[in-house]
């Protein structure tokens, strides 16, 4: 028999579908301590006094933890790439988003964790937030991040990730047409059935055991090694079974919390999410930011593109240096387009950190692409599919950073929807293939990037 | 008024693995002592079927049942690396890891196999469970009783490893974004079309079609890309006309907290869907698969938006299309305030949502009329 290729059944359907999968939660240790949070109730604010003392001291509590009380405060999402941490595991001076965690809570329930974190004094300065992208720039504009109102991506020494290919001013001259648009998809949630959920056990061996939903155990142990400065034979991260996570369980939310929290009370702990706070205070897809001018020609080819991108990271970078340099890799879409002018950034508001969601970085400039693909079509007349087909990459073709594509398959799936929908296509769009450019298809703006990747 | 329908198309393409690559996952496998196999790996299975995937992989490599296969992912003391389920990445980086550890534990039971028939391993197979010598299939010896020999007789554990890790690619100028090698393991495509009902009197967008098709490459488990690729349709669905954690972006008022007031796709919201799979295999995925995870909610808003105006002649490029901004494109249309502004060559839309119209001067987009 045949595995592969095979209808097998899922290795563990059966568990799921009759409820007998053990998620995080379903971990029940006796003389588990259950953990509340102080998040900031302003969107931006100096902290002027935190007192939890109150806390301490309040029936059932066994440990509070504060920024204090974290042997290395920051340590970024993306450390493991040489760029800095900008984000503090619990705030310190000052907020930056409303639900941003302050002070923990290990106490005997959750009723009394949540009574003593109400127990705490915070006295506040509150600031003006920053919420529009478009308005970071501005000389007015407050600036709400150590490192100014953008990501200075310091690995490329410079403000913003860029693209440039070809000869833009050329192509903007040579175009029969010019279309421009504005393109802005929304922040989502992950919505997971599972909320952020947590479980750590003090071990008698002086290990922990990190019973954890995350999407990247190894990941996620290196993040806790680094807060706690630990060696990683003494942790033991137990999971692998999610309960949906779509990019917002690599956040590592709550593993080191928990950890310090077991470390200063001697007990387990559990921290569990409500779902009103994994809607408000857990970490969203981005809102971008896009702008797209094309130069056509009347009959369909895109010969350049020039296109700004604004991507909304809110209050900490998280992977969003990661996630705007992969929107720059794939601002072309599905086409080959061999004069390009790309500019993003990486923009800090003062909502909750954005991070990594189903497609990240691509989902955004996959709608802004081909929504303008489609207005490209409707300005010039043309049939939406013939001008797609027309510019789609084909094998040969370079990408917007050099890389010659070795199997694109455009042309076949765009042909296997025309024929599911009956949309008839001339013969000469219906016999194109994924191979090699030659004839009408090969015109002059495209013959010296074909197999080329030093034509940039 | 009247409900007005639309269809709408687009095409897309995604990366498999992490962007720039240099994120490594490896798998181990051992043989129990009756030739059942336990496959150990660091890949958390998030719904996307990774434990299923890795097991048929390994199955396949190795020649046994599907159902002799344990997977173990859950815990770092027993797992090795794996970077993580994210990028697209499981079945490609974490299932050639697996596959590469299931070859070199076919490797080691054709070893022994070989010193039971006395005959070269490189002239066995194993098909189905049992070790078979080529062109002489009456000489054979079960997977189970090589293992039990290797066990209690050449006091021996078969077990094997493997790791997947390609190369950082690494951005060699900053200035134009060139890479020194691939950015990405494999890439994906695919395309889409959405038929729409608008009711042009409250402004509901109803998605009542999407027929999709899908490159993946190999479809280890036809059933469950079919489920990946259903599951994202919904999710860009939801992402298309519902979802909005700021629904007045860039405000944060009325941000909703609830089920009630956050509106993520429910049965109610579900269009037909017919899905298409085309295969061109990826030169150096396991059996030729690429990673569609995450592309699988990409199409569909780009073809809801295509099919907006195809019904209504009107572009909501702010997503979600919601009721309220499809009347006020309406409003906009019936009092000629939509139409793009035309200066020379150039056709500009959606002037008002520009960083021209917002910024007071520190950024700027635009191009020569």
């Amino acid at each position: 028999m045949k595995a592969v290729g095979a209808r097998l059944p899922r290795y563990d359907g059966v568990e799921h579908v009759t409820g007998r999968t053990t998620f995080v939660d379903d971990v029940r240790v006796p003389g588990t301590l259950w953990v509340k949070a102080l998040r900031s109730p302003v969107h931006r604010a100096d902290v002027k006094r935190l007192d939890t003392s109150a806390a301490e001291s309040a029936r059932g509590v066994h440990a509070v933890i504060t920024w204090q009380d974290v042997p290395l405060l920051e340590y970024g999402h993306l450390s493991g790439l040489g760029i800095p941490a900008d984000e503090p595991l619990l705030a310190k001076d000052d907020l930056r988003y409303k639900g941003q965690p302050i002070a923990l809570v290990a106490a005997e329930s959750e009723d009394a964790a949540q009574a003593a974190v109400e127990a705490m004094t915070l006295d506040l300065d509150e600031k003006e937030p920053l919420l529009d992208i478009r308005k970071a720039f501005d000389p007015d504009a407050p600036v709400i991040h150590q490192w100014g109102n953008w990501y200075p991506h310091f690995e490329a020494e410079m403000d913003r990730r860029q693209i440039r290919k070809g000869d833009i001013e050329k192509a903007f001259a040579d175009a029969d047409t010019i279309v421009q648009g504005v393109y802005r998809p929304a922040a989502i949630e992950h919505v997971p059935i599972e909320t952020q959920v947590c479980l750590v056990v003090p071990e008698a061996s002086g290990r922990l055991t990190i019973y954890t939903c995350t999407q990247a155990l190894y990941f996620s142990m290196g993040v806790v090694a680094a807060h706690l400065e630990l060696p990683l034979n003494k942790l033991k991260l137990v999971g692998g079974t999610v309960g949906g996570g779509f990019g917002g369980k690599v956040d590592t939310a709550t593993e080191t919390m928990c950890a310090l929290l077991a470390l200063k009370s001697g007990r387990p702990v559990k921290w569990r999410w409500t779902r009103e706070e994994e809607f408000l205070c857990s970490s969203t897809r981005a809102p971008w930011h896009m702008e797209i001018a094309d130069a056509v020609t009347s009959d369909g080819w895109i010969l350049g593109r020039k296109m700004l991108t604004l991507h909304d990271s809110g209050a900490y970078a998280r992977f969003s240096p990661y996630g705007l340099t992969k929107h720059s890799f794939h601002h072309t879409g599905a086409y080959t387009i061999p004069n390009l002018e790309f500019d993003g950034f990486v923009v800090f508001t003062n909502r909750v950190p954005t991070t990594a969601m189903r497609g990240f970085g691509v989902t955004s400039v996959s709608f802004a692409v081909e929504t303008h693909m489609s207005r490209v079509a409707e300005v010039l007349d043309l049939d939406p599919y013939e001008v797609r087909l027309k510019n789609a990459n084909r094998i040969g073709d370079t990408s917007p950073n050099g890389v010659v594509y070795t199997d694109p398959s455009t042309v076949p799936t765009i042909q296997a929807i025309a024929d599911a929908m009956g949309h008839e296509l001339p013969a000469d769009y219906r016999a194109m293939s994924r191979h090699v450019r030659e004839g009408a298809l090969l015109p002059q703006h495209l013959v010296a990037q074909v197999g080329n990747p030093e034509a940039h | 008024m009247a409900k007005q329908t639309g269809r709408g198309f687009a095409a897309i393409e995604y990366p498999t693995g992490m962007n720039q690559n240099g994120d490594p996952s490896q798998a181990w496998i051992k043989v129990k002592p009756d030739g059942r196999i336990d496959v150990f790996a660091g890949t958390s299975d998030i719904g996307n079927g990774s434990k299923t995937i890795q097991s048929q992989i390994v199955a396949e490599t190795i020649g046994v049942p599907y159902d002799w296969i344990t997977y173990d992912n859950s815990n770092t003391d027993s797992s090795p690396v794996c970077t993580g389920t994210f990028a697209s990445r499981a079945t490609f980086v974490a299932g050639k890891a697996a596959e590469k550890a299931a070859l070199a534990v076919r490797e080691r039971i054709l070893e022994i196999a070989g010193k039971e028939l006395e005959i070269d391993p490189g002239d066995l197979e194993i098909v189905d469970g049992e070790v078979v010598a080529k062109g002489a299939p009456q000489k054979r010896i079960s997977v189970p009783d090589v293992a039990a020999a290797a066990t209690w007789g050449h006091g021996e554990l078969i077990t094997g490893t493997g790791a997947q890790l390609k190369p950082y690619a690494a951005i060699v100028e900053p200035e134009t974004g060139k890479v020194d090698l691939p950015p990405h393991s494999a890439i994906s495509y695919a395309a889409c079309a959405a038929e729409v009902e608008v009711d042009d009197e409250t402004g509901e967008v109803r998605v009542t079609r999407l027929v999709q098709c899908y490159d993946v490459g190999k479809a280890i488990n036809p059933t469950l890309v079919e489920g990946q690729i259903e599951g994202g349709a919904i999710q860009g669905l939801g992402l298309g006309v519902l979802e909005n954690c700021y629904p007045y972006y860039p405000s944060v008022d009325h941000r909703g907290g609830e089920f009630g007031s956050y509106l993520a796709p429910g049965m109610e919201d579900l269009p037909q869907i017919d899905t298409i799979i085309i295969e061109n295999p990826s030169a150096d995925g396991p059996y030729g698969a690429k990673g569609i995870g995450e592309m699988a909610n990409n199409s569909q808003p780009p073809a809801i938006a295509a099919a907006v105006y195809d019904a209504l002649g009107v572009w909501v490029t702010e997503l979600p299309i919601t009721p309220e901004r499809v009347l006020r494109a309406l409003e906009a249309k019936a009092a000629g305030e939509d139409a793009p502004k035309r200066e020379g060559k150039k056709v500009v839309f959606d002037e008002a949502l520009s960083v021209n119209a917002v910024s007071s001067g520190g950024m700027r987009f635009g191009v020569p009329a």
